[in-house]
């Protein structure tokens, strides 16, 4: 098991003194940065610090010099956003910052992604997000998103007002194993359940793990709509996501 | 909450009363959001979207905040989408189930010099529903009950027209345009509450969405506080701040600013918002929307009316406008509940 001491950067070790609390995230956080180069212990902290032109800058030096695409998106990217993750979960940074470390990743992303793609690496896994129809809120979604992303996901973004043929049809294009619906109003949270009886009448329900979320989406809510979870914030989605996924594997080996 | 006053009082005194924490009868009943549901709207036939757009259909389904569910006020102001409208904004009207939102994926301003109040910001179909609306309303009912306007910040504002994610990111990237951003926003904020003054309205709502689901207290004080100072020196009425979400750590900054009250929601507790705003505005709500309101029963919404009541929370109503799908049965039990309280109370 790695040590504080044995991360070479010194703002990434301020940053879990100051911020990772609990046990299990702080071994997890500093073994993942010990295991990583000082280079890509740099991109990270550039990416928790939301400064996008540094992560743009270090991320195509570190492929110029041959580093693997993939080392650089788990080592330096995956990492960095792990820590912002729980930073947003624990109150001690919002929105706005938030905002800033996703445009970070994105700039470091594309500059992986073509590379990813090119050398046919499958992703973490495959989600696709929208919110309901009748919705036009997505900030809560996008959060979300951001947090996929960060973890390995890819994500397919449907963005406002979706309808169910349009979750379907997206599910069964991608061929994804999760699905993620996203409404903040009382009036469109019932549309989260129709969709799911959509899927039902059309026997795909058995192909696709279910997450709904919102404000005032409830644990209760969810189990009366016949979802497969759902998480009270961005993180919590991710843990979510890892879990059905892991949850379909075993059910598909089974 | 002091209730010690033995005269009954009229609605309209009882709610001004609680605005400037004085003696009142029983505690008020208020929603400075919404009442509007769909049940209300079949009732007197005044469905959405038309009733965000006609005012005489606006004015008859508000009133129904007062007539049918025995309300302290009457709140025409059902969205927060006028103003934007106004401005410019793209809305999605929906139909009568379903609330008109902007469509703020589709910004209309990029930069501060885009911002500016067209010609006939007053005059534009959908503030000008909300001025005439209250003037029906101040004719009908502006003796009995409180008439409430809503006049919407420039925090929120920069959403709608600007986009949250852009708007968001802009507060952090430049401070300074952000600043200045707000500055020429609130414009919009003065001139349409001055209107609604002016239209017959006794008390104003100023939703501002700085909520603890997106930025930070400190993020309050900072953009918002003194701006919100400035708001109720230049508005001559009392204003009702709006954030919904978790605020307790910014209800001291609010209370700061001059406003009458804060109207906030059942993510805070009452006796923690107590505490945090210490005597110096008064506080609205915080009846759960989703859960109570919703989807459980008059019997639930009393006890949550209660709770309110026995941390002297200064006005009793729901947390935010109610879901459409809300029954009357559930709405009427507040200020049933209130009553009853009041009642076991003085006895």
């Amino acid at each position: 098991m790695a040590e504080l001491n044995d991360i070479a950067n010194d703002f990434l070790k301020d940053e879990i003194e100051e911020f990772i609390e609990r046990p299990e995230e702080r071994t997890r956080i500093i073994n993942a940065f010990a295991r990583a180069t000082p280079d890509m212990q740099e991109i990270s902290a550039a990416l928790i610090d939301g400064d996008n032109g540094t992560v743009d800058t270090l991320t195509r030096k570190a492929l110029d010099e041959g580093i693997e695409a993939l080392e650089v998106m788990d080592d330096g990217l995956i990492n960095g956003m792990s820590v912002v993750g729980i930073k947003f979960r624990e109150n001690f940074i919002f929105v706005p910052e938030v905002l800033a470390c996703a445009r970070a990743m994105k700039a470091g992303m594309a500059h992986i992604e073509p590379i990813l793609s090119a050398s046919g690496i499958q992703p973490v896994g495959t989600v696709i997000m929208g919110t309901v129809k009748g919705d036009l809120h997505d900030i809560g979604k996008n959060l979300c998103i951001m947090m996929l992303r960060g973890a390995g996901f890819v994500v397919h973004d449907l963005g406002v007002d979706t309808s169910e043929d349009e979750f379907m049809d997206a599910v069964e294009e991608h061929e994804a194993p999760l699905l993620g619906m996203s409404a903040l109003l009382t009036t469109t949270m019932p549309n989260m359940g129709k969709t799911i009886d959509a899927f039902i009448d059309n026997d795909m329900r058995e192909d696709v793990k279910i997450m709904v979320g919102g404000a005032s989406v409830t644990q209760e809510f969810a189990d009366d709509m016949g979802a497969d979870g759902t998480a009270a914030d961005a993180v919590g989605c991710v843990e979510l996501a890892q879990r059905l996924l892991e949850e379909l594997k075993q059910e598909q080996d089974g | 909450m002091e209730t010690n006053v033995t005269r009954p009082m009229k609605g309209r005194d009882r709610v001004l009363a609680a605005l400037r924490r004085e003696p009142v009868d029983r505690t008020p009943v208020c929603n400075p959001t919404s009442v509007a549901t769909v049940e209300l709207m079949d009732l007197v036939d005044a469905p959405f979207p038309d009733a965000n757009r006609d005012p005489e259909l606006m004015a008859r389904l508000a009133a129904t905040g007062y007539t049918e569910l025995g309300f302290d006020t009457i709140m025409p102001v059902f969205t927060i989408i006028q103003e934007s409208s106004a401005l410019g904004c793209k809305i999605q009207w929906e139909q009568k189930d379903n609330w008109p939102t902007v469509k703020m994926r589709e910004p209309i301003w990029e930069d501060v010099d885009d911002i500016g109040l067209p010609p006939d910001f007053l005059t534009h179909q959908d503030t000008k529903c909300v001025l005439d609306a209250i003037s029906l309303l101040k004719k009908e009912y502006g003796d009995e009950v409180a008439i409430i306007g809503k006049t919407m910040g420039p925090w929120s504002l920069g959403y709608h027209c600007f986009g949250v994610e852009p708007f968001l990111l802009m507060s952090l990237d430049d401070p300074g345009k952000t600043h200045l951003a707000l500055d020429r926003m609130k414009e919009a904020t003065v001139e349409f509450g001055i209107a609604q003054i002016e239209a017959g309205a006794d008390a104003l709502t100023l939703p501002d969405h700085a909520t603890g689901d997106l930025v930070s207290g400190e993020y309050y004080r900072r953009f918002l506080r003194d701006l919100h100072i400035e708001l109720a020196e230049r508005i001559p009425i009392p204003l009702i701040m709006h954030i919904c979400g978790r605020t307790v750590d910014r209800m001291g900054y609010i209370a700061e600013t001059g406003f009458a009250a804060f109207h906030y929601d059942s993510k805070n507790k009452p006796q923690e918002s107590m505490e945090a705003v210490d005597g110096r505005i008064s506080l609205v709500g915080n009846i759960n929307n989703p859960e109570t309101l919703f989807a459980r029963g008059p019997e639930e919404v009393g006890q949550e009316v209660c709770q309110n009541l026995e941390h002297g929370i200064h006005m009793v109503g729901p947390e935010c406008a109610v879901p459409l799908q809300a029954s009357i049965e559930n709405l009427k039990a507040i200020p049933q509940a209130v009553k009853d309280w009041h009642r076991t109370h003085a006895a």
